[in-house]
């Protein structure tokens, strides 16, 4: 009985140090190291174009620091000098400019630490426009949906590598909207007339993902049917009217790779196995210490971008729209009577049920709004159920169509 | 003893007889038949009555003759030629005796005993010596045949001498007469030839790795007496493991290490399981990334290069329960020699080591067993006798009990866990006759394990081998061997999630080689031979576990490839100190299909983005070949007899890669084959060792020196994801290896203290380097391997109280390994990364680590049911807490490093084993 005891203890043991002995490890973090980190990517529009400095942050810090005091320049084989301003997150061009065809442009930094940094020579990629962007109603994985795809294609076959990005607009409406609102009055909130629109606001989102595709194992350059977003039917982004437009680069070779480990980086791997960590090399070099590390790319690409709008019932019939983003019930249950209704009078007296200044709290630090109801009660909804502007703008967009 | 009995009775019944006229002559013919036939015919046409013993003829050996007019002697002297028989005829009688004469008249005794010049020899002379009658070793021989007039006073004694268990002929052993001056070595085909006095000699054989033994002889004429002897495994608690001593100065090769399974039993180790391969990583020059991995790294080289045998047959993971346990059961186990400097020619496909364990033969004569009861595994091993003398089964089976111990667990977490595994091994062998014997191996591991509750990951070795070992003559033998060999794993991911999946990794290989050793001459021995490899590989297929799972299923084509060799080498004694040990080896690798190989652009860097091309290739088509020639060149001078000086060149070719992301091997790793666009690893050894004995004490000395490069060595981009890539190759790098380190070993093979020291200082290095940013790594520059460890010590020490009990201690000391730090956050294009240092900037903390423990013999009784062995150990006596891995992990937007530590607590165990 003993021996069993025993033989059970240490089993236990020797199971409880392989299974469980994870312990929270103070590595030396000294090796932190400050490095610059150069965002630029020019491109054959015309605009003021855009460079960003940062620099490297420790791990407990959650925010880059923009890098002040720049000389920011892009120089061309004509001889031409295109000078940089420091705004407040980013360095713009004094005026605006594009990319051309057989320039060469190269990318030259002075830091205020008087470091020089100069990126390889890079030449604009084929001008190429982007041909469609299609919406297409499909199932995938079991989930039904909309597939967002772009179509674009080069009749000289030299671009090969594109690179995506986006922007997403959607129209949201609130659905306890009231053209009247309560504004506080003492002890009690009174109604008048709105002001400003709180019904019908617009929401915009970026592109996170970095999105590549590339025609190089294909005879003929085109790019076809390229899946760029897919938005499930029971997303609210598409429950009124959605709006993406689509950014096309067209990429050379090293910028593609570069953008290509990027996108490997940015995913830690599965469960299966952990993706290799490591410094990423791009093209911009220290002059003065050629082995110090610079993060970033300077890319020279030509740009193309389709908007496309759609309403939702125009892809999906007799399909239940989504739900709003936001828990806003009508008829309100019994259940949650406490929570909605409130009775909007003012007194003194420790019994009575009068609630006016908690209505005008929850007013003042827009938590709520108001809705009316029979009676003398009102109801109150969380502010997103009536006012849209809680979480998005009111602002309609120059480009939007409705 | 009753033959000569029964002579005895015969003689002095016969001494009342008369004798016949024995001059008549008789009339015979015959031909083809047996010696008995011919006594029947004699026996028919004369008077004559014939005494003898059947089993002293044998009935396979046919002789004719015809015979007018002779005499019954005559004839009889002509039929018993080549014999050892000799006659006494007696009137109608005539007695047969095997070896001795029966003498009528008593013959006085020269009075100076010189020379004994014919003199007979009689029982008494050794009828006074005591008889061990249970030990055949102590009876004594007869050898040759006596003859009356026979003046020579010395006689050839010749013979072989063998291995028991594998009938190897045994080289250099000395064979000497007690008491005098005469003795001989046997040469390479364990031949010895004596020249001997008439009368009782002792013969002994000597030998520093086999057990002496003695044969008391009685020659009576020219004869032959082979031995059969062991190894010397009874004394194995204290030789724990030899560098091949003396057998060290007869080979040429450098950095070769034998570590006999019986041999490590009193080494303190882990929940005391004896494990063979454990005290490999003990030796200097053979390390391992840590607890826990599954891997080692020979000289700097990387875990995939090293070739495991069990049986001639590929063990593609030798490891159970990552890496805590040898997947070997050691009682199966005879030895394992490990190649870590030359490799012989007729091993090939890895760069860095070879690793040929050699199983136990059973036990021809009587059942046997071993066993071990510990506290997590339990071990059984018998041998049985199938044939007498000819053939046996060995059988041994493994297993733990921890599955069912966690069952019974409270703690939920540890409930539901499971870490289990067993082995089973089964071993035929057969010996058909002097020159024929086959032997079959089976051998089957299983794991399974789970890390966290909802995966179940299993893996499992599966290997036959089938030899059949034939001698030609004396000079020539062969060995055909046949293996297959069979590696997967799954992993089994079930959660509420969508994402559950099974995992499943396959390779698999046959091998057909046919070896041949021939002695052509004292100077030159020779081993040639072809050996032929299939691969299929299976990269991996992923499959949805249940119905709610929404994972696509992905199933990587198979991988297929033939790799072929042809190897000679040559043994060349140039004098008798200088040996040179010549060989090549002429690998070919063709990658087969059915395949579909992508084609990349030329001159830019290999992604997904640069495929031109993508090539179909069908059943067994070639997609494409390499090769070339590996020499392997040793050579050995001895200066004196305490001093040696050995020197190594060797290449190697390599054409299959293990992926592994991980720092260190773990049983998911998977074997690449190499293709189109993977190219074969090749590498260059330089190595120089001195060894020397030192007078005090038998104390060993050597210090071995060792430069490597090599080439196409596998490692991973930045960002790189290997399992399930269907671009693989656009993740893989191929660089230059680098490596190069000393080691020291101090060596007390004898005496109550015995053990050795062994301090290694290595580095090794890679360089990425290419015209692409992506495809380089720190700059280009060479930077440490994950396992440079610099320094390197292990102390292994045993210490003899007394016969029943002793202590022992290993101690093992090594820098921590490399590795790549998160050092900082940056962002880009809107998301945030994590900024890493330069590849294996870092190093984790050194690891240390001290064992104790006590060995307790059972009694010595002879008469007992088992013989038992306690072992009574403390794993990690100092607590030291060795990081095994870090790993960082990204939670609420903070970077945090964990640490995971095995045996991070001193460790107590008690084993018991006993054998039967």
């Amino acid at each position: 009985m003993k021996k069993i005891f025993l033989y059970t203890l240490l089993a236990i043991l020797f199971l409880a140090s392989i299974l469980g002995c994870t312990t929270p490890y103070a590595y030396q973090n000294n090796g932190f190291e400050d490095v610059v980190v150069i965002e630029a990517t020019l491109t054959n529009e015309y605009k003021t174009q855009e460079v960003k400095i940062s620099r490297t942050y420790s791990l407990e810090e959650n925010f880059p620091q923009f890098e002040s005091q720049a000389v920011v320049y892009i120089t061309d084989n004509l001889g031409n000098k295109y000078e940089f301003d420091q705004n407040t997150a980013s360095y713009t061009s004094i005026t605006p400019f594009q990319a051309l065809p057989d320039r060469e442009y190269q990318l030259h930094i002075l830091t205020k630490n008087g470091r020089t940094y100069e990126s390889s020579i890079e030449k604009l990629t084929t001008p190429n426009q982007i041909s469609s962007v299609v919406p297409t109603a499909v199932t995938k994985n079991g989930i039904l949906g909309v597939e967002i795809t772009v179509n674009s294609s080069d009749p000289t076959n030299t671009s090969k590598y594109y690179r995506y990005e986006y922007d997403e607009t959607y129209k949201v409406v609130a659905p306890m909207w009231h053209p009247n609102e309560a504004i506080p009055a003492g002890n009690v909130v009174t109604l008048r007339k709105r002001t400003t629109e709180a019904r019908t606001c617009y929401s915009n989102q970026k592109s996170e993902e970095i999105l590549l595709t590339n025609t190089n194992n294909i005879s003929e350059d085109i790019v076809s049917n390229f899946p760029i977003k897919f938005i499930s039917s029971k997303d609210p982004i598409i429950k009124n009217r959605y709006s993406i437009l689509v950014k096309q680069y067209v990429q050379s070779l090293t910028a593609h790779t570069y953008y290509e480990t990027l996108k490997e980086i940015s995913n830690n791997g599965n469960v299966l196995s952990q993706t290799q960590p490591g410094f990423l090399y791009g093209n911009i070099k220290s002059i003065d210490s050629p082995g110090e590390k610079v993060i970033g790319f300077f890319d020279v690409s030509s740009y193309s971008e389709k908007r496309l709008f759609f309403n939702f019932t125009d892809l999906f019939q007799g399909v239940l729209p989504p739900s709003y983003p936001y828990y806003c019930p009508a008829p309100i249950p019994d259940s949650d009577i406490a929570e909605y209704y409130f009775n909007n009078c003012y007194s003194t007296n420790p019994n009575s049920t009068c609630q006016g200044p908690t209505i005008v709290q929850l007013i003042e630090s827009r938590i709520k709004v108001y809705y009316p109801t029979e009676g003398p009660l009102y109801i109150l909804y969380p502010i997103e159920c009536g006012d849209c502007t809680s979480f998005s703008s009111n602002i309609k967009p120059s480009f939007w169509i409705d | 003893m009753r033959i000569f009995t029964i002579i005895l009775l015969l003689f002095g019944f016969n001494q009342l007889m008369y004798s016949q006229d024995q001059n008549s002559t008789i009339n015979l013919s015959f031909s083809n038949i047996n010696r008995i036939e011919v006594l029947k015919k004699i026996e028919a046409s004369t008077h004559y009555t014939f005494y003898f013993q059947e089993d002293w003829f044998d009935k396979n050996v046919l002789i004719s003759g015809n015979y007018s007019n002779k005499t019954i002697q005559e004839v009889l002297t002509k039929v018993f030629e080549d014999t050892e028989l000799n006659f006494y005829i007696d009137a109608r009688k005539i007695i047969l005796t095997k070896n001795s004469i029966i003498y009528d008249k008593y013959q006085s005794k020269n009075t100076k005993g010189t020379a004994t010049h014919n003199a007979p020899v009689f029982f008494q002379q050794y009828d006074s010596i005591k008889k061990d009658k249970t030990n055949t070793e102590n009876a004594i021989a007869l050898i040759g045949k006596e003859a009356v007039d026979s003046d020579i006073d010395l006689y050839t004694l010749s013979g072989y001498i063998r291995d028991l268990k594998d009938d190897k002929p045994l080289a250099d052993i000395n064979v000497k007469v007690k008491n005098t001056s005469i003795s001989t070595i046997t040469n390479a085909a364990g031949f010895y030839s004596l020249k001997l006095p008439t009368g009782i000699s002792t013969i002994e054989i000597e030998s520093l790795f086999y057990k002496s033994t003695s044969r008391k002889i009685m020659i009576y004429s020219n004869g032959t007496l082979d031995f059969t002897t062991t190894e010397k495994i009874n004394q194995l608690d204290e030789v724990l493991v030899k560098g091949k001593g003396s057998q060290n100065v007869r080979t040429a090769i450098t950095g070769v290490t034998t570590i006999e399974a019986e041999g490590v039993k009193t080494i303190p180790l882990v929940l005391g399981e004896r494990d063979i391969l454990k005290i490999a990583l003990t030796i200097p020059g053979v390390k391992t990334a840590g607890e826990g991995s599954s891997g080692f790294n020979v000289r700097g080289g990387k875990e995939d290069q090293n070739l495991v045998l069990l049986d001639n047959a590929t063990l593609y993971n030798p490891t159970h329960l990552f890496g805590f346990f040898s997947s070997i059961n050691p009682y199966t186990i005879n030895k394992v020699d490990i190649y870590k400097g030359g490799i012989p020619s007729e091993y090939g496909g890895r760069l860095s080591s070879v690793f040929d364990i050699i199983s136990k033969n059973g036990n021809t004569e009587k059942f046997s067993g071993e066993g071990g009861i510990g506290p997590v595994t339990s071990n059984l091993t018998a041998s049985i006798p199938v044939v007498k003398g000819k053939a046996s089964l060995l059988v041994g089976g493994r297993a733990t009990y921890s599955d069912w111990i966690l069952k019974t667990l409270d703690d939920e977490n540890l409930k539901n866990s499971q870490a289990s595994f067993y082995d089973l091994f089964a071993k035929y062998n057969h010996k058909i006759n002097k020159s024929n014997s086959v032997e079959g191996t089976l051998y089957y591991s299983k794991d399974a394990y789970t890390i966290t509750p909802d995966s179940l990951y299993k893996y499992s070795n599966r290997l036959i081998s089938l030899k059949w070992k034939h001698a030609f003559n004396e000079k020539t033998n062969s060995e055909f061997n046949v293996t297959n060999s069979e590696y997967k794993f799954s992993i089994n991911y079930e959660s509420t999630n969508p994402d559950s999946f099974i995992f499943k990794y396959k390779i698999d290989d046959t091998q057909a080689s046919l070896k041949f050793n021939t002695i052509y001459n004292s100077k030159h021995k020779f081993t040639y031979g072809l050996s032929t490899k299939l691969y299929k590989v299976n990269p991996g297929e992923i499959s949805p576990n249940g119905e709610s799972s929404l994972v696509t299923p992905i199933n990587i084509d198979d991988e297929k490839g033939l790799e072929s060799a042809l190897f000679l080498s040559d043994k060349f004694e140039i004098t008798e100190k200088l040996l040179l040990d010549v060989g090549a080896r002429y690998s070919f690798y063709a990658a087969l299909g059915e395949a579909t190989q992508k084609v990349y652009q030329e001159g830019v860097p290999m992604t997904p983005s640069t495929v031109i091309e993508e090539k179909k290739y069908g059943k067994n088509e070639v997609i494409n070949t390499s090769g070339g020639f590996e020499p392997r060149i040793g050579l050995r001078y001895i200066f004196d007899d305490s001093f040696f000086v050995k020197a190594g060149f060797d290449k190697n070719f390599q054409y299959i890669h293990l992926l592994s992301n991980n720092t260190t091997q773990a049983p998911t790793d998977t074997w690449k084959l190499s293709d189109l666009n993977v190219q074969p690893q090749s590498g260059l050894q330089y190595s120089l060792g001195l060894f020397k004995t030192l007078d005090y004490k038998d104390i060993e000395l050597s210090l071995e020196g060792y430069y490597k490069t090599s080439k196409n060595i596998l490692d991973y981009k930045v960002g790189a994801n290997i399992l399930l890539n269907q671009d693989l190759e656009t993740e893989l790098l191929q660089g230059e290896g680098k490596a190069y380190g000393v080691e020291f070993l101090l060596k007390k093979p004898y005496g109550r203290l015995n053990g050795w020291i062994g301090y290694t200082y290595s580095r090794s290095f890679i360089k990425l380097d290419s015209q692409f940013n992506d495809e380089k790594v720190n700059n280009g520059d060479y930077f440490p391997t994950n396992f440079d460890k610099p320094h390197d010590v292990s102390i292994v020490m045993h210490y003899k109280f007394t016969h029943r009990y002793s202590f022992s201690s290993n101690f093992v000391y090594q820098t921590g390994r490399p590795i790549t730090y998160p050092i900082g956050k940056y962002t880009y294009n809107g998301a945030e990364y994590t900024l890493y240092s330069d590849r294996n900037k870092f190093r984790i903390p050194d690891y240390y680590r001290l064992d104790i423990g006590l060995n307790i013999e059972g009694n010595h009784k002879i008469k007992k049911l088992a013989h038992s062995f306690w072992n009574i150990s403390i794993y990690n006596v100092l607590g030291r807490n060795n990081p095994y891995s870090i790993f960082f992990v990204t939670k609420e937007g903070q970077i945090k490093a964990y640490q995971t530590s095995i045996f991070g607590m001193p460790i107590p165990t008690i084993t018991y084993n006993f054998k039967f």
